[in-house]
C-alpha cells in the first residue's frame, strides 16, 4: 500500500517544532533551571543557606508536601481533584495520636508505637478517601464537590476530636524525627522511598497507564475494558492513605496531633499548586512525577528561602500565586505552539 | 437476500427488535455479513443506524432477536463482551485517549506486561508495545514514524487511521466504523478508505456507517439501507448509483 503521502502528513505538527523550542517549552527542564536559579539566588543572598542544617530543613519541609502532591498528581491525571488531603492529614493525625498515646504512656518500644501510628493514620486516611470515592462513583458528585465535603467533614471532626488542642505528647517521636544519616533523616528517607515508588507506578505500570487513560478519555478507557469506577475508587483511597501518612509525618515532627495540620496552611491548595507548576493539566490525562517533584521542590525552596532572606512570611502566598500563573502561562504557550505549527 | 454464500457468516442478526419506550427503533432487522466483506450501512437520521450498531456492539440490548458471531449465539452484557467475541467498534471521534502515545492507544486495555516478577507487579513492556504497534499499523498500510508521539499531536485523518488500525489489529471478525470520514478533508478521507480496503484484505468484515454516499459506493461490496428502523434494501453495491441510493434512503424509490 502506498504510504508516501501519509508519511509526509505525519510530520505535520510537532516534528517541525525545533529541538530548542521543545526543550524550552518542556516544563520539567524549565523547572529544573528555575530550581537551580533559586538555590543560587538564596545561596548568594545568605551564605547560611548552604549549611547542612538548612538543607536538612528544606528536605523535611519538602517531605511534608511531597506525598500529598503526588497523591494529587494521580487524582488530577485521572481527571479529578482532591481538596480533602489537608484535613485528612489533620484528622488522621489527631485520631492516631489519641489511639497510640496509651502505648506511649506504657513506654512501649518507640518504633512499634510509630508503626502502629502510621497504620492508624493510613486507615483513617483510607476511610476519608473511600468516602470521597463513594460520593463520586456511586452518588455521581463531581470530584470538586465530593472532596470539598470530605475536606469540611475532616476538618470539623479533627477539631471536635482534639477540642482545639494538641492531642497526646510523644517526645520520643520528636527525638526520632531528627535521627538519620547526615542531612537525611530516617523520616525523610522513608518518604522519599515512597515517592519513588509512586513515580515508578505512575509511569511504568499498567495501573499508571490506566490512570492516564481515564483522565485523557474516560469513554475510550471504558470501551477498552478498563474498570474505570474501581480504578477511581483506588486512586481516591490511595490519596487518602498518603494524606494520612502526611498526618503521621507531622505527628512525628511535633510529637502530637493537631487539628490545624494541613488545614491552617491550606496544604491541599499547595499540593495542587505543586502539581500544576509541574506541568499537569487540570482537565486530566497530562502530568508527570518529575514535574510534581520539581514543583514541590520549587515551592519549598521559595517558601523557606524567602523567610531566609527576611521577606515577611505574609508575602510568600503572593509569590506562590505568581509561580502558578507563570506555570499555567507556560503550558498555554506550549499547547498553542504545538497547534500552530 | 442476494447472497448465495455457503460459508458461516461472521455476523448474523435475526429478527432484531428494539424500542426506546414507545418509539420503535429497530423492527425485525435481519442480515448476514461475511469475512472479507465491506458492508455500507446507510439511512436518514433516525433510520436506526446508531441503534443497530449499538445493539451489535453491546451498548444496547435488543428487546428480541438473536445475534450470532461466527455461528455462535451471543448475548452482550457490556460493550466489552462484544470486543472479547471479536467485534471492534469505532465510535465517532471518541475511541482514542489523546494524551497517550499512539502505541499506548493501540494497546489500551490490552497492555503487554514485562516478563517474570516485574510483569506480575504490573510493569509494562513499553518498548515491545511501541514496536508491535508500529508493525500492526504498517500491516494495514499506516506509516507513523514515531509511535511514542501522543495522539493529540496527529491530524484528524491520522487519528482516524490509528483508531481504525487499532480496530483491525484486534478484531477477529467484525469492525464497525461509525462515520469514520466525518469532518475529514478529501485526502484524509482517501487514507481512511484505503485502510478500510486493507481490513477487507485481512479477511475482516467491515460495517461502514456513513452519510457520505460517494464514499459508501467507493469502498463497499454491499449496501444495507435502513428506513424507520427497517431494512428496506440489501443488495450488492454494483446495483446502486448515488441517485438510486438516495431514493432508497428517502423512500422515493417505492
Amino acid at each position: 500500500m502506498a504510504t508516501s503521502t501519509q508519511t509526509e502528513d505525519v510530520t505535520e505538527p510537532a516534528a517541525r517544532a525545533s529541538w530548542l523550542r521543545r526543550t524550552l517549552t518542556n516544563q520539567q527542564v524549565v523547572l529544573f533551571v528555575v530550581l537551580a536559579a533559586l538555590i543560587i539566588f538564596f545561596g548568594t543572598r545568605n551564605s547560611l543557606f548552604f549549611q547542612t542544617g538548612e538543607f536538612s530543613n528544606l528536605l523535611t519541609d519538602f517531605s511534608g508536601l511531597v506525598l500529598i502532591a503526588l497523591a494529587e498528581t494521580y487524582v488530577i491525571v485521572a481527571g479529578g481533584i482532591d481538596l480533602a488531603v489537608g484535613s485528612t492529614a489533620a484528622v488522621s493525625g489527631v485520631v492516631a495520636a489519641g489511639w497510640i498515646q496509651p502505648l506511649v504512656n506504657a513506654k512501649v518500644n518507640e518504633a512499634l508505637v510509630l508503626v502502629v501510628g502510621a497504620l492508624a493514620c493510613a486507615a483513617v486516611g483510607a476511610l476519608a478517601g473511600g468516602f470521597s470515592a463513594l460520593l463520586i462513583t456511586v452518588f455521581d458528585l463531581v470530584p470538586f464537590v465530593a472532596t470539598l465535603v470530605t475536606y469540611s467533614v475532616g476538618a470539623g471532626l479533627a477539631l471536635v476530636i482534639s477540642r482545639g488542642a494538641p492531642v497526646g505528647y510523644n517526645p520520643g517521636a520528636i527525638y526520632w524525627s531528627a535521627s538519620g544519616i547526615g542531612m537525611v533523616t530516617w523520616l525523610v528517607a522513608i518518604i522519599l522511598v515512597i515517592s519513588i515508588v509512586l513515580g515508578v507506578v505512575l509511569h511504568l505500570t499498567a495501573y499508571g497507564r490506566y490512570t492516564f487513560a481515564i483522565g485523557s478519555n474516560e469513554f475510550a478507557a471504558r470501551a477498552a475494558g478498563i474498570a474505570v469506577r474501581r480504578h477511581l475508587v483506588s486512586i481516591y483511597v490511595m490519596s487518602g492513605v498518603l494524606a494520612g501518612l502526611t498526618g503521621m509525618f507531622f505527628y512525628i515532627r511535633s510529637g502530637s496531633g493537631a487539628a490545624t495540620t494541613g488545614v491552617s496552611n491550606s496544604a491541599n491548595l499547595i499540593a495542587i499548586a505543586a502539581v500544576v507548576i509541574g506541568g499537569a493539566s487540570l482537565t486530566g490525562g497530562i502530568g508527570r512525577w518529575a514535574g510534581t517533584m520539581l514543583g514541590a521542590a520549587v515551592l519549598t525552596i521559595v517558601s523557606d528561602g524567602l523567610i531566609f532572606i527576611n521577606v515577611p512570611p505574609t508575602w510568600i502566598q503572593v509569590v506562590v500565586g505568581a509561580l502558578i500563573a507563570v506555570a499555567a502561562l507556560l503550558q498555554t504557550f506550549r499547547r498553542r505552539s504545538r497547534r500552530l505549527s | 437476500m442476494t447472497t448465495t454464500e455457503t460459508r458461516t457468516p461472521v455476523l448474523e442478526l435475526r429478527h432484531i427488535n428494539l424500542h426506546y419506550g414507545s418509539v420503535e427503533a429497530l423492527h425485525d432487522v435481519s442480515f448476514s455479513a461475511y469475512g472479507g466483506e465491506v458492508i455500507g450501512l446507510v439511512g436518514d437520521n433516525g433510520a436506526g443506524k446508531s441503534s443497530l450498531i449499538k445493539t451489535v456492539s453491546g451498548v444496547n440490548s435488543a428487546d428480541s432477536g438473536e445475534i450470532f458471531v461466527d455461528g455462535q449465539l451471543r448475548h452482550w452484557r457490556s460493550p466489552h463482551d462484544s470486543m472479547v467475541a471479536g467485534i471492534e467498534t469505532l465510535y465517532q471521534d471518541s475511541g482514542l485517549a489523546p494524551d497517550l502515545s499512539i502505541g499506548a492507544n493501540i494497546f489500551l486495555g490490552r497492555e503487554r506486561r514485562r516478563g517474570g516478577l516485574l510483569g506480575r507487579l504490573g510493569f509494562l513492556d513499553q518498548r515491545a508495545m511501541e514496536r508491535e504497534a508500529l508493525e500492526q499499523l504498517e500491516r494495514v498500510g499506516i506509516t507513523i514514524p514515531q509511535t511514542q508521539r501522543t495522539v493529540s499531536e496527529l491530524s484528524g485523518g491520522q487519528r482516524q487511521a490509528v483508531a481504525i488500525g487499532r480496530a483491525i489489529a484486534w478484531a477477529k471478525h467484525v469492525i464497525i466504523l461509525d462515520e469514520p470520514t466525518n469532518h475529514l478533508g478529501a485526502r484524509q478521507s482517501a487514507e481512511v478508505l484505503k485502510v478500510i480496503t486493507s481490513a477487507r484484505a485481512h479477511g475482516l468484515c467491515v460495517l461502514f456507517i456513513s452519510h457520505t454516499l460517494p464514499h459508501v459506493l467507493e469502498v463497499t461490496d454491499r449496501i444495507i439501507v435502513l428506513r424507520l428502523g427497517r431494512v428496506v434494501r440489501d443488495a450488492p453495491t454494483s446495483q446502486f448509483t448515488v441517485e438510486s441510493l438516495l431514493a432508497a434512503i428517502t423512500g422515493l424509490s417505492e
